[in-house]
């Protein structure tokens, strides 16, 4: 019964994460090399204004690819990220989140 | 023998010409130097600005931290903490950053040798007093501290805040980088005269660039106890301290060798411009709604309109919202402005010494550049030949570094560029 509720809760959390599940971390990181690094520095580092991503659990950078490409305002960056997370597809935001979450946060 | 008079009188007035080109400006070289970049400090956290002594020992601000010097046998002394901070000799509560702001720009005394000084400026709750409940207050929080540092540079003694009214945006706004903090300025720096200059940004709020009394969106020219420059020349009923009036958000001044004094400007979603001053001059920007032929604007601020959710296209924003207005009678017009982009000045120095070659004299520029809207992305140092009367560049180039969010830019004593970045390196840049 136990082992149930854990694979029920398992595919629940796999179903929010969406497509996060077998991001490609490699291809994250070619994707984050295309333009997200001038803002959130290299390795997710975060500068300036720009918060820092590296280390972020995976469905975190989902939901919140998820939620600027959606067009929905959260923050006073919301402007530039939704611009820039419109045109991401989720194979995108997988490896985007799969590469970040790798990354050491120090 | 008429066309070999003519070749003598040519060579003549070619060569008359070249000797007073020469005798006037001095000789240029036309050697292009060799670059080379090596990182002095790597690590940091948002490093904003530097200052050296002459023996090389450098003072460093990180935005959230506050600030170190350090020494040249690459011993470091975090010296005066922000709130929060850790591993300071000594804090002040007061220094807090968010988003933009924090503690930002800093300047050596000339006479540092003697009198131990340091100007630093920051974001302070010192003295926001009742003016901060709105974003449409004055609200003076941030501010520019006097420092005494110890014989041993271990610590800092004796802070007077030496300029308490700087204003501080409170709240987040419904603007692009709507974020509080926004557009401080905040980069001091000695002239020729022996003045501190100082410069500030417009704080998102419509009123403050030609405002008489709001020292936002100012450049500042005062002595070391604050007190105003007997020159300075701004209109009538304008604060005596005020140099210049109409900026955005100057992050960058430097002094050519001849003592022109220029100014590096952040544009808004388009123009980045740099600008020969002139004493009481106006930069032109104007952000009030239902002034120069605009409505109401968001949050009464309309430095991002029209239509400032999307990309437009810099030339009919640059028309809708100049960064240079020219229904100013007083306009200080820019010497360049960024074939209408914005990429993010940040800051501007000249550089110094024959071993820069061809660019010796010239404006270095640090471009920091984010890329969205269709515009490229900066990450770049700018090389500038600006002609004598300010008014035009000769030619810019871009120097060989690294990609980088080029925060700061500082001749040392060395003849060397020092360059700090948002990524958290100070660079030494030298020429030969």
């Amino acid at each position: 019964m136990k082992s149930l509720f854990a694979g029920i809760f398992t595919l629940l959390f796999s179903f929010n994460a969406g497509s996060a599940i077998g991001g490609d971390a490699a291809a994250g990181e070619a994707r984050y090399g295309v333009n997200c690094f001038i803002c959130h520095g290299q390795k997710g580092k975060g500068m300036a204004s720009y918060p820092k991503l590296a280390g972020k659990p995976v469905p975190y950078i989902v939901d919140k690819l998820e939620t600027y490409r959606a067009g929905t305002r959260i923050g006073p960056n919301s402007d530039l990220m939704i611009m820039n997370a419109e045109p991401l597809t989720d194979e995108e935001i997988a490896n985007l989140a799969a590469y970040l979450s790798s990354v050491k946060s120090n | 023998m008429r066309i070999k008079l003519l070749a003598l009188m040519v060579s003549a007035v070619a060569f008359i010409a070249t000797s007073a080109h020469a005798g006037h400006h001095g000789a240029k070289s036309a050697v292009v130097p060799e670059i080379t970049q090596t990182a002095v400090l790597t690590g940091l956290e948002n490093p904003w600005d530097v200052a050296l002594l002459d023996d090389g020992t450098m003072f460093y601000t990180e935005k959230c931290k506050g600030v170190s010097v350090r020494m040249p046998n690459g011993d470091v002394h975090a010296l005066y903490g922000m709130k929060d901070s850790s591993g300071y000799d000594s804090m002040g509560g007061d220094l807090h950053c968010s988003n933009q702001a924090g503690m930002l720009g800093l300047a050596i005394d000339p006479d540092f040798a003697k009198n131990r000084r340091i100007y630093v400026a920051s974001a302070s709750t010192m003295y926001h007093g009742n003016g901060c409940k709105t974003n449409f207050e004055r609200c003076d929080g941030n501010i520019v501290m006097r420092l005494e540092v110890s014989d041993d540079f271990k610590s800092v003694a004796n802070r007077m805040d030496i300029v308490k009214d700087i204003q501080f945006k409170p709240f987040e706004s419904n603007h692009p980088f709507g974020g509080n903090g926004a557009h401080n300025g905040n980069r001091p720096t000695f002239g020729p005269d022996g003045a501190l200059w100082i410069t500030t940004g417009d704080r998102h709020r419509g009123v403050c660039p030609q405002s008489p009394t709001l020292m936002c969106g100012k450049v500042l020219r005062i002595d070391t106890n604050g007190n105003a420059h007997p020159d300075n020349n701004p209109p009538k009923g304008f604060d005596k301290r005020v140099y210049t009036y109409g900026h955005r958000n100057v992050q960058g001044i430097a002094f050519r060798s001849d003592g022109a004094v220029f100014t590096a400007e952040h544009g808004p979603w388009h123009n980045d411009e740099l600008t020969m001053l002139v004493n009481g001059g106006n930069g032109g920007w104007d952000p009030q709604q239902n002034v120069g032929g605009r409505g109401d604007c968001p949050d009464e601020y309309c430095g991002y309109m029209p239509n400032q959710k999307k990309g437009v296209i810099p030339a009919i924003r640059a028309a809708f919202m100049p960064m240079s207005d020219t229904r100013f009678p007083d306009l200080m017009p820019p010497a360049w402005q960024n074939n209408g982009y914005s990429q993010g000045t940040g800051s501007i120095d000249f550089l110094q010494g024959k071993q820069w070659g061809m660019y010796e004299g010239r404006a270095v520029v640090g471009i920091m550049g984010i890329a969205f809207g269709g515009t490229p992305a900066g990450m770049r140092l700018d090389v500038y030949d600006i002609k004598k009367d300010g008014q035009s560049i000769k030619s810019v180039i871009h120097l060989p570094v690294e990609a980088k969010r080029y925060r700061g830019v500082t001749m040392g004593p060395d003849g060397a560029l020092y360059a700090n970045t948002d990524e958290g390196e100070i660079y030494k840049i030298t020429a030969k």
